[in-house]
């Protein structure tokens, strides 16, 4: 073993507990997500978050439970960007490994693909990347923003800004497409006219609308058809674009932009799919002023996110876990959702007194679950989501948020959706 | 080299030129020069700034009424401050107020510094240390609804006399949507000062909007008029809206429809006119990355899978030579396999320049060239290490080139990382000019212009000079040029090496519209094949029609399809259904070696 200062602390702490009245014993922790392929990019940063979490937990004594004190024992499988592969791997996760948990998945379709397997055997699963709702598993905890956490709160601002007209873009896939619907109705709710919500409409052989907005596959290079559509629209003034195109697309959609001289002051640009770790990618010039909703930004200015800050860049440069890039690092949304999805999961443990997956459930359920962690205080729902605060922030030259707005304590809703649909027929 | 005749070198040479003299006048269009103030005329400005924040209230609003008309940067930034809370009121000695303005930035402990407004210079105690204050505990200078009134004014009205044309128009558009009547007033005051005709078209074009919302139906009539002859698009919606109120007079209906139906039909054609141009721009882009392999794969017969990496060299080479001009280029590797116990490292850094400003913008100048060069080294290892065996096994060559391309794209992997690095653009070929309302993005103008340069460049090479003449006897027929003493060896590494180098000069290009990464090559690569096979194999003419056609059709069932996805569907279904009629392409070429 390489000497570190944290693996020594880690080791003195289980020391002192197997000489304490306790005894020590490990709990197996499962990690699942894409650490080659193409989601590789993203998923690898929360890999390492979670290491973090678990080292940081060992290192302050464990947890306390069954009697016993555990220390985490992180089982660490790859999904490699492969849904199906990784059902297979959530199956060896549980019952092979029986893990007490797994915390992982990025993609929508990836969670669908594992869900059945933990409904199966009864895991439990921490979910924490932002997502598009219509979905709740007993086995499946969200720290991760729900539509409501994220899209509405966006457009509530919006409209306070006094913005008139909205034009829906996406890649097309589940979550944008289920986004920009919700979206839709919500802004036809707000009093918006159905001919100032841009991007277009498909409709089903009724006459009711399926999909609103653009959409263009994952990796698309050629924004200038659409870009134009933009200009036009946003003409007459106070237009905006909710923007749900994810991965590297990004890049030639906001150089078009900047071509065509569509300033943020005038039509701003919300994206609902970038966080500090991918601005790291992209020319962060021609995204000053755009604007960006997550429930937590790097430039958080409290004492417990500076002390986070200060904590992982100080673990970054001890950790020996082969694989975790050590330069230009930077924290985001789902980073910090998976932080403190293990913190509830040790939260809700201790509370039970037991790693069993059923006692443990019944707690977080409770609703008296919650942690304090980076982004403000976090609390699990009955729902399965989680009450935390939102924050609106503008894009800086430097890759980072300045909060413009904060929503205190919102409360994730899962199914929004059918109630849009009932609330549009009761005012018609 | 002997092999490089001179009219070669000189051809090439003109090309360049003028590539980098159409760069050179559209970066110095751009520089709409914001002229700096004196530095006495400031300093006067900052005193009666600071006096005018601790001022009784009717002083005040004078005061800055009169500060606007300065047309100052420092005037805008304090008055834009004021209602944000963010200029400090920090009492001194003596009790005196000095009012200074807090910076953006905050430190580690979220306190910030605080620039004095009457000196520019940052608050600092009596030891002349710099004073940081928190944002919480602090006093600062307060508005009130009406002051906050008379600021916007202000900078309303500062905002029509930008020394920049665009952001005036973007300004006067902002009033005209406004819907308040209050601000015709301010539009008529500037419309005799406006000297620039586009300006002054926002100007007639914000009033008539304005004057939609007046009652007497003769002003009514005459703004929808206006806005009519003006082809305002952006007051189709207003328009629209006019037309649902009640109680409008028959006269007026004719004049709303008329004016609705003008501005639909000018819609028609500017999207019809832009459809073209950004159907050329694609077809360039297209023809800018096939054209190499119109070379290596339409002349040569290799099957190069590797050409997207070709491409991918010149993006890289692009975001070198941007890190040398800024603050320097290093990597490292780690080999993942060790000799003698110990693991094999090498790495490399590179002092940057740290140029800034007109400096640092000139590195595409630069990129371009090196980009051409690197790629063209690139294929002409490649053609010594690979393919110089295979050109007797052209189904060997796809396999060998797509192993080539799998170990390049590993090494941008390891060299660059796995994420994708930012190339920025330099700012003359960010923005655009709009003619009748269709705008023109000057990276676009670029593309199509770079386009035509290195395809006349290529066809110059090819018939008018003497390696030209070589290069096509060969391709022809291998064997007999070799016959008659040509070295076709170094023919055949010097065409590699210049197919390669224009694909590198794409990567350059397309560094200043996507992304660059690892992976760059393989987007491109399907549509290069596309092109040159469309084209027909072996003619340079054909692959610059398949671009053109391409990229128009593209572009054009993307408009009247309203989703990128089928227009590029109904492309590819027709491209199969036209290669079933015509194998061959466009322009096919009988010729024994391709038989």
């Amino acid at each position: 073993m390489k000497f570190s200062p944290c693996n020594l602390l880690g080791t003195a702490a289980a020391a002192m507990i197997a000489f304490g009245t306790a005894t020590a014993e490990t709990v197996k922790v499962g990690i699942l997500h894409s650490l080659s392929g193409t989601m590789a990019i993203s998923e690898t940063s929360l890999r390492d978050t979670l290491l973090f979490a678990f080292d940081e937990i060992n290192a302050a004594g464990g947890i306390k439970a069954d009697g016993k004190t555990y220390t985490i024992e992180p089982v660490i499988v790859d999904g490699a960007s492969n849904w199906p592969l990784f059902a297979e791997k959530a199956k060896q996760l549980l019952e092979q490994d029986k893990v007490a948990v797994v915390f992982g998945c990025w993609t929508s379709v990836s969670r669908k693909s594992v869900l059945p397997v933990f409904e199966k055997d009864n895991g439990l699963l921490f979910y924490p990347v932002q997502y598009e709702g219509e979905e709740l598993s007993k086995n499946i905890f969200y720290t991760a923003e729900a539509v409501n956490q994220q899209a509405t709160p966006a457009v509530d601002y919006l409209l306070k800004m006094g913005k008139k007209k909205f034009y829906l873009i996406g890649t097309d896939y589940v979550y944008p497409q289920t986004t920009n619907l919700i979206l839709y109705k919500y802004l036809l709710l707000h009093g918006i006219p159905v001919e100032n919500i841009g991007g277009g409409f498909r409709k089903d052989a009724d006459g009711k609308v399926i999909s609103a907005g653009k959409y263009t596959p994952f990796s698309h290079t050629d924004y200038q058809q659409i870009v134009a559509e933009i200009k036009q629209f946003a003409a007459s003034g106070d237009a905006c674009v909710l923007n749900t195109v994810n991965g590297d697309s990004n890049v030639p959609l906001f150089k078009e932009i900047a071509a065509a001289g569509l300033s943020a002051a005038d039509c701003p640009v919300v994206s609902f799919s970038l966080a500090e770790d991918e601005l790291r990618a992209l020319p962060t010039k021609d995204l000053v002023g755009e604007l960006g909703c997550w429930t937590y930004f790097m430039s958080i200015n409290t004492p417990e996110n500076k002390s986070f800050i200060g904590r992982w860049d100080a673990w970054l440069k001890t950790e020996s876990y082969p694989g975790v890039v050590k330069e230009k690092r930077a924290v985001d949304s789902p980073m910090v959702l998976s932080y403190d999805g293990v913190y509830l999961w040790k939260a809700a443990v201790e509370k039970a007194g037991t790693i069993g997956v059923d006692a443990v459930r019944t707690a977080l359920e409770s609703g008296s679950i919650s942690f304090k962690g980076p982004a403000g205080k976090t609390t699990m729902q009955a729902n399965h989501h989680t009450v935390k605060n939102v924050y609106i922030g503008e894009t800086k030259a430097n890759g980072q948020f300045k909060i413009l707005k904060e929503f205190k304590d919102v409360a994730g809703e899962p199914f929004i959706l059918k109630g849009l649909d009932e609330k549009l027929a009761a005012g018609k | 080299m002997s092999l490089l005749p001179r009219r070669l070198n000189a051809s090439l040479g003109l090309w360049v030129a003028v590539v980098f003299a159409a760069i050179t006048l559209t970066r110095l269009t751009s520089f709409a020069a914001t002229a700096a103030e004196p530095p006495a005329a400031e300093a006067v400005i900052r005193k009666r700034l600071a006096l005018a924040i601790v001022a009784e209230e009717a002083d005040q609003k004078r005061e800055i009424r009169e500060l606007a008309l300065t047309g100052s940067k420092v005037v805008r930034e304090i008055l834009s401050a004021w209602p944000k809370d963010r200029i400090l009121l920090y009492t001194g000695d003596g009790g005196v107020r000095i009012p200074a303005l807090i910076e953006d930035e905050t430190d580690a402990d979220g306190k910030s510094r605080a620039a004095r407004i009457d000196t520019g210079a940052f608050l600092a105690d009596a030891s002349g240390k710099t004073l940081r204050f928190a944002t919480t505990d602090i006093t600062t200078a307060e508005t009130d609804a009406a002051l906050r009134t008379v600021l916007q004014l202000a900078l309303d009205a500062m905002a029509l006399a930008d020394p920049l044309p665009d952001a005036r128009k973007t300004a006067i558009l902002k009033l005209g949507n406004s819907q308040k009547p209050l601000n015709i007033v301010i539009l008529q005051e500037r419309l005799p000062l406006e000297n620039d005709p586009d300006v002054k078209k926002a100007i007639l074009e914000s009033i008539a909007l304005l004057q939609l919302g007046d009652p007497d139906p003769t002003v009514l009539k005459a703004a929808i008029e206006q806005l009519g002859r003006l082809r305002s698009i952006g007051s189709l919606d207003l328009l629209k809206r006019v037309s649902a109120r009640e109680g409008l007079s028959p006269e007026i209906r004719r004049v709303l429809a008329e004016s609705i139906h003008g501005i639909d039909n000018h819609i028609n054609n500017v999207n019809l006119v832009g459809t073209f141009f950004r159907g050329l721009s694609l077809g360039s882009i297209l023809l800018v990355v096939a054209l190499g392999l119109a070379i290596t794969f339409g002349l040569m017969g290799i099957i190069n899978m590797a050409h997207g990496e070709m491409i991918a060299i010149g993006a890289y080479t692009t975001y070198v030579v941007q890190n040398l001009f800024g603050t320097g280029f290093g990597f490292s590797i780690t080999l993942p396999f060790s000799f003698g116990g110990k693991p094999i490292a090498f790495g490399l850094h590179l002092p940057g320049l740290n140029a800034t400003g007109s400096l640092y913008e000139s590195y595409f100048l630069f990129a371009i060239p090196l980009s051409f060069l690197m790629a063209a080294l690139a294929g002409l290892v490649i053609e010594r290490l690979v393919i110089r065996f295979l050109y007797r096994r052209p189904l060997e060559s796809l396999l060998a080139t797509w192993g080539v391309s799998l170990v390049m794209q590993q090494l941008f992997r390891m060299v660059f990382g796995a994420n994708n690095v930012q190339v920025g653009s330099p700012t003359g070929l960010v923005g655009h000019f709009d003619i009748n309302d269709v705008s023109f993005g000057y990276n676009r103008v670029f593309v199509i212009g770079f386009a035509v340069l290195i395809v006349i460049g290529t066809w110059l090479l090819l018939t008018r000079t003497s390696l030209g003449l070589l290069i096509r006897a060969v391709m022809q027929n291998r064997d007999m040029a070799s016959c008659i003493g040509v070295r076709t060896n170094r023919v055949n590494v010097l065409t590699f090496a210049f197919g390669s180098g224009l694909a590198g000069l794409a990567g350059a290009f397309l560094s200043q519209i996507g992304n660059v990464g690892p992976s760059l090559g393989q987007s491109y690569i399907v549509d290069s094949f596309m092109t040159v096979v469309v084209g027909g194999v072996g003619s340079i003419v054909g692959t610059v029609c398949a671009a053109i056609g391409i990229g128009t059709a593209d572009q054009i069932l993307q408009q009247t399809t309203g989703s990128p996805v089928t227009g590029k569907i109904v492309v590819l279904i027709s491209i199969i259904l036209f290669l079933q009629w015509r194998p061959g392409g466009l322009f096919s070429i009988r010729s024994r070696s391709l038989d």
